[in-house]
């Protein structure tokens, strides 16, 4: 064994390779019609690389596009949802209240969600004007119950009734989620300590104005 | 082997499965009212079906249907499948009161959800009370049917035990709009009209007490006939008052068509009204002219509820034709609140319905309480909703639309 295979036959040498004389020569095959199509044949090895890459692309994108998505979080509730407000009573006026005024207390609290800022306190009637302590805007704590002290002073007994059956606070509030102007109808404990302060004020006839 | 393990797996799983099928048939027949799905709890609707009312009633009879639905699908009372009895009042006391009878004789009838009308509730109260059967109405507004007669002189007693509502009251209502048209809308002049019944006059009165209260003046006062559509008449007094806004105490089948009229008579003011007006359909009814006018309702705007917002979205996928209304939300939380109590009775006698499950669960509602459609719900020792929020609406375009919201805390 020399170790050298046999000689390969080389091109032509094959019986099948020399063309029979009496058969006719096979036609080339046609050009394929229409104008992409013979482009795509002059070009396939180009076509085909690229043609793969888009559909990879597509797949790919479809994919990214139909992946599962966490829902996105629910937004925080609006502050009248989450805030409470409660009449304590009458209180003591601060050292330096305006003469005709009287003070009384409530307990704002926040149940939950993110913090709420208190940006305003206001009273329905033109008559009377109100302050409140802590100052405002002072930002709350969840779940923790806010003392506000509110002092109102009466400028015109004629714009105050002196027996309102159902008055209310308007709260201007904000947080994340929105500012508000929300009314607190405090009740009739409420409603009965103020006419009785704005009746101790202005007398039982209401059309006076309040002397300084 | 591989082969073997998986048939004998397949074997015990089998084995497993039938035996917990058995088990779960044998649950079934030990309902009290078995249907071979078990026990099933029929939760009754009354409410105007059909007539002027009916988008309010439809609304309610939906949103108590859809409450159902959800509480079957996830299995919220073990064993119980609820299914809702709806009845046409037609805003008839006399009709109200049959259907009581109706449903009180149905002994599968556990919880009754309704009426809209207060003067219905009034002839259903003692019907239901006597059958210590529970009536959670999501509309009624007259104060007197929790706290008496004698409300507005501080004298309040619970006339039936029975009868709970997840609305608010006419005493918070009227008085707030009262002051909302004093102090913000600033109008000082009123002609208050109302259709004399116990629903719009009520309201009308809380609201003028507190209107004069406030130092306001009543320019004049009509009842109309809720009957006709013709109120020429009333609308010409109204323009010769000198009235600045109009109170009215009703509904909007006849409220629309007022409004319209005491505008076209040259009085160009507002009309306000309660719960009873806040429906689209008034606003069709009034036409164009009633840009501006008012009215509240109870509860808080809807888009302000992250509760509602799933309530309004289950509602729009279970396909109801007629819209919610003004007491979807309160519908779906009375029923809610009629199949709380039906699981707590549920689970406080070994899983299953006790003989006397109607006083049972009448007893149950005075303590129910879960975060709802509209907020809180639970009630006070009156059967009032403890959460009293309401919004003053007003008409824009073709809408209403929220401009003030308040909560009573007292």
């Amino acid at each position: 064994m020399s170790g050298v295979g046999p000689v390969e036959p080389g091109e032509g040498t094959r019986a099948w390779d020399i063309p029979d004389p009496d058969t006719p020569p096979s036609p080339p095959p046609e050009p394929p019609r229409g104008r992409l199509a013979q482009t795509y044949t002059l070009h396939r090895r180009v076509v085909l690389p690229i043609a793969a890459a888009v559909a990879l692309l597509a797949g790919g994108g479809y994919l990214y596009a139909t992946r599962p998505e966490e829902a996105p979080p629910e937004p925080p509730p609006y502050p009248s949802q989450v805030v409470g407000m409660t009449y304590l009573g009458r209180e003591p006026p601060p050292d330096n209240a305006p003469a005709r005024s009287f003070s009384m207390g409530v307990r704002l609290t926040v149940q939950s969600g993110p913090q709420v800022t208190v940006l305003g306190i206001t009273q329905p009637y033109a008559g009377l004007s109100l302050a409140s302590v802590p100052r405002l805007p002072f930002r709350t704590r969840t779940s923790f119950p806010h003392k506000i002290n509110i002092t109102m002073q009466v400028t015109e007994c004629a714009q105050v009734p002196t027996n309102a059956g159902l008055p209310f606070l308007d709260v201007t509030m904000r947080n994340t989620r929105a500012i508000q102007v929300h009314s607190f109808i405090l009740g009739e404990h409420y409603a009965q300590d103020l006419s009785e302060a704005v009746q101790a004020i202005c007398g039982t006839n209401s059309a006076t104005s309040p002397k300084p | 082997m591989r082969q073997r393990s998986l048939i004998a797996i397949t074997a015990a799983l089998a084995a497993g499965a039938l035996t917990l099928t058995a088990c779960g048939s044998r649950d079934e027949n030990g309902g009290s009212d078995s249907g071979g799905g078990g026990t099933t709890v029929v939760i009754g609707v009354d409410a105007p079906l059909t007539g002027d009312l009916s988008a309010l009633g439809l609304g309610i009879k939906n949103s108590a249907d859809l409450a159902t639905k959800q509480a079957n699908k996830e299995k919220v009372v073990d064993g119980v499948t609820f299914k809702i009895e709806s009845l046409d009042d037609q805003a008839q006391p006399s009709s109200g009161q049959q259907n009581a009878t109706k449903l009180v004789a149905d002994k599968d009838v556990l919880g009754a959800i309704g009426p809209l009308n207060s003067s219905v509730a009034e002839s259903m109260q003692k019907v239901f009370d006597d059958a210590k059967l529970v009536q959670v109405s999501p509309a009624n507004t007259g104060p007197t049917l929790t706290q008496g007669p004698d409300w507005q002189t501080g004298k309040k007693v619970r006339p039936y035990k029975s009868y709970f509502r997840t609305s608010t009251t006419d005493a918070v209502q009227g008085p707030y709009a009262a002051q909302y048209v004093f102090n913000e809308a600033k109008k000082k002049n009123v002609f208050v009209i109302d259709d004399k019944k116990t629903y719009g006059a009520g309201l009308a009165g809380t609201f003028t007490d507190e209107f004069k209260k406030l130092g306001g003046k009543i320019a004049g006062t009509e009842h109309i006939d809720p009957e006709t559509k013709d109120f020429s008449a009333v609308a010409t007094k109204v323009k010769n008052s000198g009235a600045d806004v109009v109170y009215y105490g009703g509904e909007y089948p006849q409220a629309g068509p007022l409004s319209k009229q005491i505008k076209a008579a040259g009085a160009k003011i507002p009309l306000v009204g309660g719960d009873g007006i806040y429906s689209a359909e008034f606003i069709k009814l009034a036409g164009a002219s009633s840009t501006g006018d008012l009215a509240t309702s109870v509860g808080a705007p809807v888009e302000e509820l992250p509760s509602a917002k799933e309530f309004v979205a289950n509602y729009k996928a279970a396909g109801y034709k007629e819209a919610y209304e003004a007491y979807g939300g309160y519908s779906y939380d009375a029923t809610w609140a009629v199949i709380q109590a039906v699981k707590k009775v549920v689970e406080d006698n070994n899983g299953e319905l006790p003989d006397d499950a109607r006083a049972k669960v009448t007893e149950a509602m005075q303590n129910v309480s879960f975060d709802g459609v509209t907020g809180k719900v639970s009630f006070d020792e009156f059967g009032d909703a403890t959460n009293k929020q309401l919004t003053v609406y007003s008409v824009e375009g073709a809408d209403w639309s929220p401009v003030k919201s308040g909560t009573y805390e007292g």
